[in-house]
C-alpha cells in the first residue's frame, strides 16, 4: 500500500511540474500557433536562476524556511526573456510553420550554451534545502512535504489560470484569439500586445516549474532538451492548444512514468512515446483538442 | 555549383542556369580527389563526416525541399544504418563493407515503411510531431535495451573491409580511414548524388513537386498523394541509412545520442543552412556546419550559441540558404510562404 | 454517362441536397447555377467522389463512384477544375500539364527514367499548352502568370488527363469580362480536339452560362428546381427570379 502510495505521489509531483511547462506551451500554441521547442530551456533556465536565487538571498539573510519565496521570485524575475523571444519570433509570424519550429530550435540551442556560459557544466542544486519543510506521513508513506507544496502550488496556478482565461476581460481576448484571429483583430484587439502578454505567460509558466522543481533534483544542462521531449508527449496526448488536455495530459505521463520506472524501469519513456504515436494515429488531435485554449 | 534549383524548370533553363555550376562543382569535385594529398589528415577526417552527412541530407531534403515534408526524427533512420554497421562487424561478424551499406539499406527501409505508411497520413506540424515521436521511441529503446544495444554506452565499430581489398591495420587506423575509406566514402556519395539528381528528375519528382505545391490538385490528376509521399519517405530514410552506415567506421562507436531528437533538428539546421530550394543545397550545408563547427570549437566550446545565432539569422533573413544568397534568389518559394491553418491535415 | 439519383445529403441537421438526381449524357454541355448556398459545392464534392451521400446513389459510366476519392475518379475519367485556382506554384507551365500526363500515363512512380528525355510526355503537354495559348509561356513558374493564364493553366492540367467528363467549378470567376469569352472559347474548342465528351459546369456568369450550355440545372435550397435547355429557363420566370435574379442571395 505504502508502495503504491509513494509511487503515485511521486507521479503526481512529476505531474505538476510538467503541468506548468506544458500549460506554457499550450497558451502560446494556443494563441501563436507556435509550437515553441525552448519551453524546455525555459524550464531550464528558470531551475538555474532558481538554485542561484536561493544561495543568494540565503547569504544575504534571508530565513531558511523562506527559501520558496527566492524560488518564485527567480522563476517570476525571468519573464523579461518572454519578450525579448516574441520580439524574435515576431519575424516569421506570416511564415510557415516549419520556420517557426526551427526559429524555436535556434532559441533551444543558443539558451543551452548560455546556461553553461553562466553556470559552467557542473552540476548545481540547492543542497539539503528540500527536505527543510520535513516529510510527511501519507497512508504509511513519507512524502517531503515540499513535494506537496509544490503539487498544491500547481493545482492553484491551474485553477489561476482557469478562472484568469474564462472569468476575465483579458482571458476572453485570449480566448477569442486562439479561436479566430481575424475575427479578434477585426474587434479592435491589439494582436501585437496580446501575441507578447502570452508568450510571456508561456515563458513564465516554464520558469516556474524549472524553479519550482529544482529543490528535488539538481540541475544540469540537458534538463531543458530533456524535459521539452516529456512536455510535448503531455500536449500530444492531451491535445494542442488545450488547457484541460496540459493538466490530463501531465497526470497521464507524469503517473504512468513513475509506475513504470517503479515496476518496470526498461520501458519508461518507452511506453510514453507509444501512448504518443498511438494518439497521433488514432486522434491526431488528442484527447481534448479542439478546445479552446 | 549555384543552383540548379529544385523549382528547375525545363532543360534548356537548366542548361543556362547549369553552366556556371557545372564549374564549381567540377572544381568541389577536384578538390576532394586531390585534397588528401595536400591537406592535413585532421582535415581529411573532417571530410569523412561530411561523405556521410551528404548522403543523409541530400535524403533528407527529397522529404524536405522536394515533397514540403518537415521531418524532426530523421536521425532515427541515420542511427538505424551506424547501428547496423556495428552490429554487422561485431555480432555477424560481416567483414565485406559493401554487403554492410546494403544491409543498412534495407534495415532502413524496413523500419521507415510502416513509420511512413502512418506518418504520410498526416502533413504539416503532425507529421513533425510524428516523426519526432518514433526518433525519441528509438532513442529509448536504444537506451534501455542494453543487452542488445550497448545502453547510452553504444556499440563499438570493428573491423570491415572495402571491396574485399582494403582493411585497417591496427594502430593504422587514421591511414586507413584517410586513405582508402575517404575515398570510398567519396565515392558513396558521388554515385549517390547521381542517383538523387536522377530521382528529382523523373517523372516521380515531378509527381513528389506538384503534391508539395498543391497536394489536392496533384490528387484531382490522378496522383497518389500518400503512395508517393510514403516512396519519399522510404527513399530518404534509406539514404540517411547509408548515411549512417558511412558515419559508423569515422566515429568507431555508435550510441544513442545519433537519434536523439536535438540530432534530428540540426540535420534539418545542415539542410536550412545550405537550403532546401537547391539540390546541392544541403551538401554545402553538411560542409559549411561541419567545418564551422570544428572552428568555433577550437576557439570556445560554446558552438550551440553561434549556430543558434547562426539559424535564427538564417530563418530570419535568409530562409533559402547559403544557396539562396549564392544565386541571389532568397526569396521563399510560395508553399514555404504561405500559412495555413494548423490542424491535422489528412493528406487526402 | 453520369447519373445521379436520388442524392441526399446531410451536415448534421442541415440538409444540403435534398432529393437530388440528373443525368448527364455523352456529348452534353450542362451548367449548374444557382444562388450560394443552394448546395452547387456539395453537388460537386459528392459527384467527384470526394462526399459520400447520406443517401441515394452516383453512377459514373455504370460504376458506383461514392467516396471514391479523387485518384481513382481521374483513373475513371472524370476531371474537374477549381473554382479559386489552385495551380502548382513552383512548377513551370509545361510541368504543370506534364503531371497529369505522367499520371495519365501511369509513369508516376518512375524513379529513375529523365522525365525532359520522355518525348511522349513532352510532346502531349506541349500539344495541350498549345490549345490553351500557353506555349509561349511554357517555361514560365505558374505562380508568375496572369490571373487568366492561371485559370487556363487550372483546366489544361485537367485536360491534359484526356477524361471522357470534366467538371469545371466557376471557370471563369475572376476574370475580367473580356477575358471570360476567351476562356470559354478555348475551353469548347479544346473539349473538342480532345475528344472530351461531357462537361459540366458550375457559373455564376448568366451571360456564359446562356451563351455555352446545351442544358441547364437549376439548385436551389438543396433541391433541382429546373432542368431544361437555356431557352426554357430563360422562359421561365419564377426561376429566373429565384436564381438568376439574385445570384448572391
Amino acid at each position: 500500500m505504502s508502495n503504491v502510495v509513494d509511487v503515485l505521489l511521486s507521479g503526481v509531483f512529476a505531474a505538476s511540474i510538467l503541468f506548468l511547462v506544458a500549460a506554457g506551451l499550450q497558451v502560446v500554441f494556443g494563441v501563436l500557433k507556435i509550437f515553441n521547442l525552448a519551453c524546455g530551456s525555459f524550464y531550464a533556465l528558470g531551475a538555474y536562476v532558481g538554485v542561484s536565487a536561493v544561495n543568494w538571498s540565503l547569504a544575504a539573510g534571508l530565513p531558511r524556511p523562506l527559501f520558496v519565496l527566492a524560488l518564485v521570485g527567480g522563476g517570476l524575475a525571468l519573464a523579461f526573456v518572454g519578450p525579448i523571444v516574441e520580439r524574435l519570433l515576431r519575424t516569421v509570424y506570416d511564415r510557415d510553420e516549419a520556420f517557426q519550429l526551427l526559429l524555436t530550435f535556434a532559441v533551444v540551442l543558443m539558451l543551452e550554451d548560455v546556461t553553461q556560459l553562466v553556470w559552467g557544466t557542473a552540476p548545481y542544486s540547492t543542497g539539503a534545502l528540500y527536505l527543510s519543510y520535513g516529510q510527511a506521513l501519507i497512508l504509511g508513506s513519507t512524502v517531503p512535504v515540499y513535494n506537496l507544496l509544490v503539487i498544491g502550488a500547481s493545482v492553484l496556478i491551474a485553477v489561476g489560470l482557469g478562472l484568469v482565461l474564462t472569468r476575465t476581460r483579458w482571458g476572453r481576448i485570449v480566448r477569442a484569439t486562439a479561436d479566430n484571429r481575424e475575427m479578434a483583430e477585426a474587434l479592435g484587439v491589439n494582436m501585437r500586445r496580446v501575441y507578447v502578454q502570452v508568450f510571456t505567460l508561456g515563458t513564465v509558466l516554464g520558469t516556474l516549474g524549472g524553479a519550482l522543481v529544482i529543490p528535488s533534483t539538481t540541475a544540469i544542462s540537458e534538463m531543458g532538451i530533456e524535459l521539452i521531449v516529456q512536455a510535448f508527449a503531455v500536449v500530444v496526448i492531451g491535445g494542442l492548444g488545450s488547457m484541460r488536455g496540459a493538466l490530463v495530459g501531465a497526470l497521464i505521463v507524469g503517473v504512468l512514468r513513475a509506475v513504470a520506472i517503479a515496476t518496470r524501469p526498461e520501458v519508461e519513456m518507452l511506453l510514453i512515446y507509444l501512448i504518443v504515436i498511438g494518439v497521433l494515429v488514432v486522434r491526431p488531435r488528442g484527447l481534448f483538442g479542439g478546445a479552446a485554449a | 555549383m549555384a543552383g540548379p534549383a529544385v523549382a528547375q524548370t525545363s532543360p534548356r533553363a537548366g542548361a543556362r542556369a547549369f553552366a556556371p555550376g557545372a564549374w564549381v562543382l567540377a572544381l568541389a569535385v577536384l578538390a576532394v580527389l586531390v585534397a588528401p594529398l595536400v591537406v592535413s589528415p585532421y582535415y581529411l577526417t573532417k571530410m569523412l563526416p561530411f561523405f556521410a552527412y551528404g548522403v543523409v541530407l541530400l535524403g533528407l531534403n527529397l522529404l524536405v525541399g522536394y515533397t514540403g515534408l518537415l521531418s524532426f526524427g530523421h536521425a532515427l533512420f541515420l542511427g538505424v544504418g551506424a547501428y547496423t554497421v556495428s552490429v554487422a562487424t561485431t555480432r555477424l561478424e560481416i567483414r565485406s563493407f559493401e554487403v554492410i551499406l546494403l544491409l543498412a539499406a534495407l534495415t532502413a527501409a524496413i523500419v521507415a515503411a510502416p513509420i511512413g505508411a502512418l506518418c504520410v497520413r498526416y502533413v504539416k506540424i503532425y507529421f513533425g510531431m510524428l516523426t519526432l515521436a518514433f526518433g525519441m521511441l528509438f532513442y529509448s529503446f536504444l537506451i534501455k535495451f542494453y543487452a542488445v544495444t550497448g545502453g547510452d554506452q553504444g556499440l563499438r565499430v570493428a573491423q570491415h573491409s572495402l571491396l574485399g581489398l582494403f582493411e585497417a591495420r591496427s594502430g593504422e587506423r587514421v591511414r586507413f580511414l584517410t586513405g582508402q575509406f575517404y575515398y570510398y566514402a567519396a565515392a558513396v556519395l558521388a554515385i549517390l548524388a547521381l542517383v538523387m539528381w536522377r530521382i528529382v528528375r523523373s517523372p516521380f519528382g515531378l509527381c513528389l513537386r506538384s503534391i508539395r505545391d498543391n497536394p489536392e490538385k496533384a490528387e484531382y490528376l490522378g496522383v497518389s498523394v500518400r503512395r508517393h509521399r510514403w516512396y519519399a519517405f522510404m527513399l530518404s530514410a534509406v539514404y540517411a541509412g547509408i548515411g549512417g552506415a558511412l558515419l559508423g567506421p569515422v566515429t568507431g562507436q555508435v550510441d544513442p545520442t545519433l537519434v536523439y531528437w536535438t540530432h534530428s533538428g540540426n540535420l534539418v539546421f545542415m539542410v536550412l543552412l545550405g537550403g532546401f530550394t537547391s539540390f546541392f543545397g544541403p551538401l554545402l550545408g553538411a560542409f559549411v556546419f561541419i567545418f564551422l563547427q570544428d572552428q568555433i570549437m577550437s576557439v570556445v566550446p560554446y558552438w550551440r550559441l553561434v549556430f543558434g545565432a547562426i539559424l535564427a539569422a538564417i530563418v530570419i533573413f535568409a530562409p533559402t540558404g547559403l544557396m539562396g544568397l549564392l544565386s541571389q534568389r532568397p526569396t521563399l518559394p510560395r508553399w514555404a510562404v504561405l500559412r495555413q491553418a494548423p490542424g491535422p491535415e489528412h493528406a487526402n | 454517362m453520369l447519373r445521379v439519383e436520388g442524392v441526399r445529403k446531410l451536415y448534421g441537421d442541415f440538409c444540403a441536397l435534398e432529393e437530388v438526381s440528373l443525368e448527364i449524357q455523352a456529348g452534353e454541355f450542362v451548367s449548374i447555377i444557382g444562388p450560394n448556398g443552394a448546395g452547387k459545392t456539395t453537388l460537386i464534392n459528392v459527384v467527384t467522389g470526394l462526399l459520400k451521400p447520406t443517401s441515394g446513389t452516383v453512377h459514373f459510366k455504370d460504376r458506383d463512384i461514392r467516396g471514391i476519392g479523387p485518384v481513382r475518379l481521374a483513373k475513371l475519367g472524370m476531371a474537374r477544375s477549381f473554382q479559386l485556382v489552385t495551380i502548382f506554384p513552383e512548377l513551370s507551365v509545361l510541368e504543370a500539364i506534364q503531371v497529369a500526363i505522367v499520371s495519365r500515363l501511369g509513369r508516376g512512380t518512375r524513379l529513375f527514367h529523365a522525365l525532359a528525355a520522355d518525348r511522349e510526355v513532352r510532346d502531349q503537354a506541349l500539344e495541350v499548352a498549345e490549345l490553351f495559348g500557353l506555349q509561349d509561356k511554357r517555361d514560365a513558374r505558374a505562380r508568375q502568370l496572369p490571373q487568366g493564364d492561371k485559370k487556363l493553366l487550372d483546366v489544361a492540367s485537367a485536360f491534359a488527363l484526356r477524361p471522357e467528363c470534366i467538371l469545371l467549378d466557376e471557370p471563369t470567376s475572376g476574370v475580367s469580362t473580356a477575358e471570360k469569352n476567351t476562356i470559354m472559347q478555348i475551353v469548347v474548342q479544346a473539349s473538342k480536339r480532345m475528344g472530351i465528351r461531357s462537361i459540366i459546369q458550375v457559373e455564376h456568369d448568366m451571360d456564359i452560362v446562356f451563351g455555352y450550355s446545351d442544358r441547364i440545372v437549376a439548385l436551389h435550397q438543396g433541391k433541382v428546381l429546373a432542368d431544361a435547355s437555356p431557352a426554357e429557363i430563360q422562359a421561365d420566370e419564377q426561376v429566373m427570379s429565384m436564381v438568376v435574379g439574385r445570384p448572391t442571395h
